[in-house]
């Protein structure tokens, strides 16, 4: 399946927003989804991510899915987040 | 470009908190005043030809040190609650200065950490290690997501909490600040 993070907003940025964004998700758009489906996260029309956001949702996502695909991951602060995610938080995609 | 922004950043973290100007349009209480004025600033950095190209990347660095700032206070605000944050943009320039009255690096990251005992060494900790003051919770990335990202763009930062100050232009340097700060002081400049 696709999740689109637009429809979280476009500058996705506070801690707390993150959790709740998750909560959604696993309630809902992942509640039925199975752990080695692929899972793929869209960023188009993110304009701004930072860590505390992306650790929330990306990096749990990453954890409970085998099967993860990134897409649309120009936009430079996403690019610049990913990064800081894969070094200081352990993300392998 | 003149130090007007600077000196009201300045005046709000150190007034007494009888005294602190919660009436400025540079005050935000919570953080959702803090993303609304933020999304404003990325609106005006895009009518900027030469700032427009790194308002996304800039905008989530700010994002990221403002909301560091109610992360870290939540329940636990010395006086003033919420954080200061302005900004001024003059010909292709702009700085940028976020300021909280909060309880300051160090005693945040004395919650993980009790054996620190100077605003120096947390400061180099915040930036440089992984170390979160919600440990086990998975935190503490944001400051090395600030660091890298402004030593990416050549950007500026001078950044201040009790009485050290990190200053990253070109390379990374810390060393012990003018003046004691409670809280947390950040100025962006490019």
């Amino acid at each position: 399946m696709r999740i689109e993070l637009k429809k979280f907003g476009n500058m996705l940025i506070s801690r707390p927003a993150g959790r709740e964004a998750f909560l959604v998700m696993r309630s809902s758009l992942i509640k039925e989804v199975g752990k080695n489906e692929l899972i793929e996260i869209n960023f188009d029309g993110v304009e701004v991510l930072t860590p505390s956001w992306a650790d929330e949702v990306i990096t749990k996502l990453a954890e409970k899915f085998k099967n993860v695909k990134l897409l649309n991951t120009e936009n430079e602060s996403v690019q610049a987040t990913l990064k800081t995610l894969r070094e200081y938080s352990g993300l392998k995609i | 470009m003149n130090n007007k922004i600077e000196k009201l950043a300045y005046d709000w973290i150190t007034s007494e908190s009888d005294k602190v100007d919660i009436m400025s349009n540079y005050y935000c209480e919570t953080r959702d005043i803090f993303q609304a004025r933020l999304e404003k600033m990325k609106i005006a950095l895009s009518k900027n030809e030469k700032l427009s190209k790194n308002r996304f990347l800039l905008s989530a660095i700010i994002g990221e040190i403002g909301n560091n700032s109610f992360d870290h206070n939540l329940g636990n605000w010395p006086n003033v609650m919420g954080i200061f944050f302005g900004y001024e943009m003059l010909d292709n320039k702009c700085v940028i200065i976020l300021a909280d009255r909060g309880l300051g690096i160090l005693k945040t990251l004395q919650r993980v950490k009790p054996e620190l005992n100077n605003h120096k060494d947390a400061l180099s900790i915040a930036f440089t290690k992984t170390i979160s003051s919600r440990y086990p919770e998975r935190r503490g990335n944001g400051l090395k997501f600030v660091k890298n990202s402004i030593e990416d763009k050549k950007m500026n930062l001078v950044f201040k909490s009790g009485n050290a100050e990190i200053n990253i232009n070109k390379i990374f340097k810390i060393k012990d600040a003018a003046k004691n700060l409670n809280g947390c002081l950040a100025i962006i400049k490019f």
